[in-house]
């Protein structure tokens, strides 16, 4: 573990010790945005926990813009604010580099080895281009970890309707069918778990993969949720953040969450099938009203995109898609304007169906994660026309019902997933 | 004294009768092992039908895309036919090997040798072409998938170039091999190739300045446009 440390980081931690609390915010050129996260850090250490022991651990990917000037440097707010106590125990800074493939995985990792050296109770990590964040969400992400003997803590936000596409057409949903937890945020990006959790995370050998990336996020939910980890939800209000995530090419980013949680269906397949039902998870925090900012969403774009593939794609479809299915595309992608239309039961089939194609190899694994960004602009497109003139709610009772139709499904994944052999696959649906 | 009816029929006569002697058992043993080896050929070339069949190898050739090749060639029934016919030719050129050598003849002989020694450049070049295929096919499939992805008009036609150009690569590299004058093929290339990327850089620059800037302005404003998307995470 220790080789994840750089000698200055090593003895800054045998100088600390011990903490309660590690607050882990991964960055990389994030100058602009991460002294407000760290205030709002700071403060929240302070004025909630005020006599723990606590550690603000950046975990940096060679930024070049000032980051880790930015984060020691941030005054940390307290004395600007009426607190209720004040603080027995400051918190300490440290802002160090990370070691392994840059991403936000490796940075995570190296905060999980942080709190295992310093023996922490509760870890907390939190996006470093946040604008929305408060001081009140260490307190939600840490307190049911301290205090109630909680592993996991998933964030929850009132998000655009048309913001966290992937979480809400592919993750949230099949999170919930694969592993009956209705966690509503699972690559949410702002997280609370124990210190036995960051330490389960660190034996496992996958940070040479996509986990290492985007991958992270998803697999820390379900690594939570499938190794029977008392998990639940906290409510943040509305996650706000930088315009422009560095780096966040939608094709590597789906493929990198899209990957991982197909990798995770292989892993926990013995769990996967055995659950047949879904229970929701407790929600800490009082919900409340929150308005969100407006996006604009060209789906011209990506119905074009979505139509392109299906044209150019054809073979590579047609090697891991049912005949039925990719008959089905073609006449719904086919349609222009208001008629463009991916009916749910068709877009479930296709995520399964690219599920099952991952497991069985049936052409190169990333050549199959990057042929579905089309479909899931396709489908994106669909959902947006569905919903412009939907209100929040309705449009998660719209999610509601995607989910219903993943369940529905589920034994046509389960099937599927256990095709004695390739020329079995695409059998007749249950 | 010898009559000149034996000089002139008989004495040639004997002389046909003796090289008969020598060569017919030659000949009859180069037939017999033809025809041994075209029973053989058969029969292996039957053999590993049914051993590609029971393999389901076509199955497997279908999900790697040679099957639609195979198909389009036209000689070829499926994939485990055209294995089948490997092999029936394979066990065929061993026939004709072994009934030149048995035929021991200094050209036969000579022949037999120039082709063994030929075997390894032979290999090399079907190894090589192998892989260009392969290659070119991934290649080629990465090439589809990052221009779709970019949304390029013409990623179908990208994708194409990229298998040529591997494939042509390949090709070179494989007649370099068998000593066959690849040089000519390589500057040929070369010389169609430059001349290709020539004329469309002329024909886009003079006669189509206006779509160049259009497009580059179109580019710049989607990329602007691109930031105000949603986040999909």
């Amino acid at each position: 573990m220790d080789d994840l440390f750089p000698t200055e980081l090593t003895a800054h931690l045998e100088q600390i010790g011990e903490a309660d609390i590690v607050v882990g915010i991964p960055s990389y050129n994030n100058a602009r945005t991460i002294g407000h996260v760290v205030r709002a850090v700071s403060v929240g250490l302070a004025k909630y926990f005020p006599t723990r022991r606590s550690v603000i651990v950046n975990s940096d990917g060679g930024s070049k813009d000032n980051t880790k000037e930015v984060v020691l440097d941030a005054e940390s707010g307290a004395d600007d604010l009426l607190l209720v106590s004040h603080p027995v125990q400051a918190s300490q800074r440290i802002s160090t580099p990370y070691h392994g493939l840059p991403g936000k995985g490796s940075a995570f990792r190296t905060i999980f080895a942080v709190a295992k050296r310093l023996n922490a109770k509760a870890c907390v990590v939190v996006d470093s281009d946040l604008r929305s964040i408060t001081p009140g969400w260490i307190e939600l992400l840490a307190q049911p970890v301290l205090e109630y003997e909680y592993d996991y803590i998933a964030p929850y936000y009132h998000r655009h309707k048309y913001d966290g596409t992937i979480t809400n057409g592919i993750i949230y949903p099949m999170t919930r069918t694969l592993y009956g937890k209705s966690v509503r945020q699972p690559i949410g990006g702002e997280f609370g778990f124990s210190g036995k959790l960051a330490a389960r995370y660190l034996e496992k050998d996958v940070w040479d993969t996509d986990v290492a990336r985007f991958g992270i996020d998803i697999w820390m939910t379900v690594t939570a949720i499938a190794e029977g980890f008392r998990v639940g939800q906290a409510y943040l209000g509305a996650k706000i953040h930088d315009a422009k995530d560095p780096g966040a090419d939608l094709t590597s980013m789906f493929r990198q969450v899209v990957g991982s949680f197909f990798s995770l269906m292989e892993s926990y397949d013995g769990v996967w099938k055995n659950i047949h039902s879904c229970e929701p998870v407790p929600m800490f925090g009082f919900p409340f009203e929150v308005g969100v900012e407006p996006l604009t969403v060209n789906t011209d774009r990506m119905i074009h995109a979505a139509q392109q593939g299906v044209s150019d794609l054809r073979e590579i479809y047609s090697s891991f898609l049912s005949p039925q299915t990719l008959v089905d595309l073609t006449n719904f992608v086919h349609r222009n304007g208001q008629g463009f239309h991916i009916p749910d039961p068709l877009w479930v089939r296709m995520i399964y169906e690219a599920a099952v194609a991952y497991r069985h190899r049936l052409l190169d694994r990333d050549h199959l994660l990057q042929s579905l960004v089309p479909l899931y602009l396709g489908r994106t497109a669909s959902f947006v026309l569905e919903v412009t003139e939907s209100t929040a709610p309705q449009v998660e009772e719209r999610i509601e019902t995607l989910c219903q139709v993943f369940e529905t499904e589920k034994p046509y994944l389960a099937q599927q997933w256990d095709a004695a052999g390739k020329e079995n696959l695409h059998a007749q649906p249950v | 004294m010898r009559s000149l009816f034996d000089r002139m029929f008989v004495d040639p006569f004997h002389r046909l009768a003796d090289q008969s002697a020598q060569v017919v058992p030659i000949l009859i043993m180069v037939l017999v092992t033809l025809v041994v080896g075209g029973f053989f050929a058969f029969v292996f070339r039957w053999l590993t039908y049914r051993l590609l069949h029971l393999a389901r190898f076509d199955q497997l050739v279908q999900r790697t895309g040679f099957a639609s090749i195979i198909d389009r060639t036209g000689v070829f029934r499926s994939p485990s036919d055209l294995g089948a016919r490997f092999v029936q030719a394979l066990v065929w050129l061993l026939t004709v090997l072994f009934a030149l050598n048995a035929a021991d003849t200094p050209a036969s002989v000579n022949l037999v040798r120039r082709f063994v020694d030929y075997v390894p450049n032979l290999l090399a070049a079907g190894l090589v072409l192998l892989l260009g295929v392969v290659v070119s096919r991934m290649v080629a499939r990465s090439a589809l998938l990052a221009a779709v992805n970019a949304q390029w008009p013409a990623a179908r036609l990208i994708a194409g170039g990229v298998r040529v150009l591997v494939m042509t690569l390949a090709v070179v590299i494989a007649l370099e091999q068998l000593h066959v004058g690849s040089v000519p093929l390589l500057v040929a290339f070369a010389i169609v190739f430059a001349g290709i990327i020539f004329a469309l850089a002329i024909a886009f620059g003079l006669g189509a300045r206006d779509m160049a800037r259009q497009w580059l302005e179109a580019k710049v404003r989607s990329s602007v446009a691109e930031e105000e998307v949603f986040r999909h995470l």
